[in-house]
């Protein structure tokens, strides 16, 4: 848990930082979101699979799928499957993933 | 609250307990709830000194690609639920890449799971054996052995029973091999045994029915392999359905053009019986003859959904499930939650969405126990690979969102969709896919 907290970005500091039962629904969100990910790039986004995406920040994670939905990463099965998701969604998963290290 | 109070005076603190709860005789293997205090067989020793937290307790049956998922996540999403896991068979035969059995290309051993990581890093317990009854009130199972299970919910993943061929009996003539498993072994030593300049049939059945793709793959894949090992063979599709159900462009070019050679396809061709002894099949466009028939049936859910009464969807085929939590829709049995392919909705019934609809339901689970509610925006996704050839491969991928207004999952246009085409890097994708959907939901 150590390792988690000094890495965890301000989002979801300040989610944690919130009390209760409100705080566990922001981030059982985001994880039930992310646990989409993981059939392709493995448990917690830690392999084995594609792309690992465990250790990266939210904002990159965030920033890759704004780019397969924007098809700059060309027309392979991640963009397409980018299509499916809300921003508000691709910020949730991207802020839950950025915490697996 | 109720619960608790309920769970503490069953538990009273130690597992050994806890199996009274569950009904356990006493000649039965304990249930180990891995992760909590528990006497050592033939002992009064108590190994964990620490109070006991009472957990709430899930029942899992079956443990194919949803049921190990749930029971996996359940587990992995707190520690607050024990999982017990039934299961038949102590080994699991994937369906998904069981097709290239049929071509020499998989041995069945690369396809085979075990549950020892689920026991072992998860803390599920394992029991094996037959599930004969569910008492979806009580909430209770009882297995062949007579013994009897209870729990706080159960999550049923039957998977998919057959409906009977007229006239097929008791015949291994016709495998259907839609069960990865002896029927696919079976199914690849008569194609071997296949003459050159031989019949192949194929039949697809109607919806819903496993892997939307997967017939049309298999035929792809054993034109590909006739044309290599058994020169002058062709292979006849036939299809219960009114065209092809599935990935439309890339079979229509691959049956028409790349394998036209091969395939035969007909489409609104059903089966109604068959004759194993002159090798026929009789169907709404014709009778039809091979010399090797890989007859695969119309479907419906496991068996245990109808016995439990919970087949309230699709004619009575599957189970009518409340998609935020796969909780069955039948009246009074809300403690019993339906996932994968035995459940009725508007997702496609394969592995890779079984695995999330596992995520959702091992979520929801876990809120319900603890005195929350679903979450009420949940997102599923597909993806899969069609074998085109035996070195190429097609990609197909979707994406559900919950809709509010028809209570049911759907489908998002712009993320629904295949590749335009198939080459070699989506064959090879294709490992890398297989390997990390089946870590995710055996590992």
């Amino acid at each position: 848990m150590k390792t988690r907290f000094h890495i965890l970005a301000p989002l979801v500091l300040a989610a944690l930082a919130a009390a209760g039962t409100a705080q566990a629904q922001v981030g059982q969100a985001g994880r039930l979101l992310a646990s989409n990910c993981f059939q392709c790039h493995g448990t917690n986004g830690k392999g084995p699979g594609f792309d690992t995406l465990a250790g990266k920040s939210a904002s990159e994670i965030y920033k890759d799928l704004k780019e397969f939905q924007s098809g700059k990463e060309g027309n392979g099965i991640m963009a397409k499957h980018a299509m499916g998701y809300t921003d508000a969604q691709l910020q949730a998963l991207a802020a839950w993933l950025a915490t697996q290290r | 609250m109720d619960r608790r109070i309920f769970l503490s005076s069953a538990a009273a603190g130690l597992v050994g307990s806890a199996l009274t709860a569950c009904g356990g005789g006493g000649s039965e293997p304990a249930l180990d709830l891995a992760g909590s205090p528990r006497r050592r067989p033939g002992t009064t020793t108590t190994v964990v000194t620490p109070p006991v937290t009472p957990k709430s307790r899930v029942i899992v049956i079956g443990g194919g690609m949803g049921g190990a998922t749930v029971a996996k996540y359940l587990r992995l999403w707190g520690d607050a639920i024990s999982v017990t896991l039934v299961e038949r068979m102590p080994t699991y035969t994937s369906n998904i890449m069981s097709s290239m059995v049929l071509t020499g290309q998989r041995s069945m051993s690369s396809l085979s799971f075990n549950y020892d990581t689920l026991r072992s890093k998860y803390g599920i317990t394992t029991v094996f054996g037959d599930v004969v009854a569910i008492d979806p009130v009580a909430v209770k199972v009882t297995l062949a052995n007579g013994t009897t299970l209870t729990a706080d919910r159960i999550v049923m993943a039957p998977g998919i029973s057959f409906d009977a061929v007229p006239g097929l009996g008791a015949s291994d003539k016709m495998p259907h091999a839609w069960q990865a498993g002896p029927q696919t072994t079976l199914l690849a030593n008569q194609l071997k045994a296949l003459p050159n300049k031989g019949v192949v049939v194929l039949t697809i059945p109607k919806t819903p029915y496993r892997c939307p793709p997967g017939p049309y793959e298999r035929a792809c894949l054993i034109a590909d392999w006739l044309k290599v090992k058994k020169p002058g063979s062709r292979l006849i599709v036939l299809d219960a359905n009114p065209g092809i159900v599935t990935e439309v462009d890339n079979f229509t070019n691959a049956f028409m053009g790349l394998h036209g050679g091969v395939i035969e396809y007909r489409a609104n061709a059903e089966v109604t019986s068959v004759d194993p002894a002159t090798m026929s099949l009789m169907t709404t466009a014709g009778t039809v003859r091979g010399d090797v028939i890989n007859m695969i049936p119309r479907q419906r859910a496991g068996t245990l959904v109808a016995t439990a009464g919970l087949n309230n969807a699709t004619e009575g085929r599957f189970a009518g499930v409340n998609v935020l939590s796969y909780a069955s829709t039948v009246a009074g049995a809300e403690k019993i939650h339906i996932i994968g392919d035995a459940s009725a909705t508007t997702q496609p019934k394969a592995g890779h969405i079984a695995n999330q609809e596992a995520k959702v339901c091992a979520d929801a689970i876990s809120r319900i126990l603890s005195g929350g509610a679903p979450d009420p925006a949940p997102v599923t996704n597909s993806a899969c690979y069609s074998t085109i050839t035996m070195t190429q491969a097609s990609w197909l991928t979707a994406v559900f969102q919950y809709d509010a207004a028809t209570s049911a999952m759907k489908g998002v246009a712009a993320a629904s969709g295949a590749s335009t085409g198939w080459d070699q890097d989506s064959f090879e994708e294709m490992g890398t896919w297989f390997k990390s959907l089946m870590g995710d939901s055996f590992a």
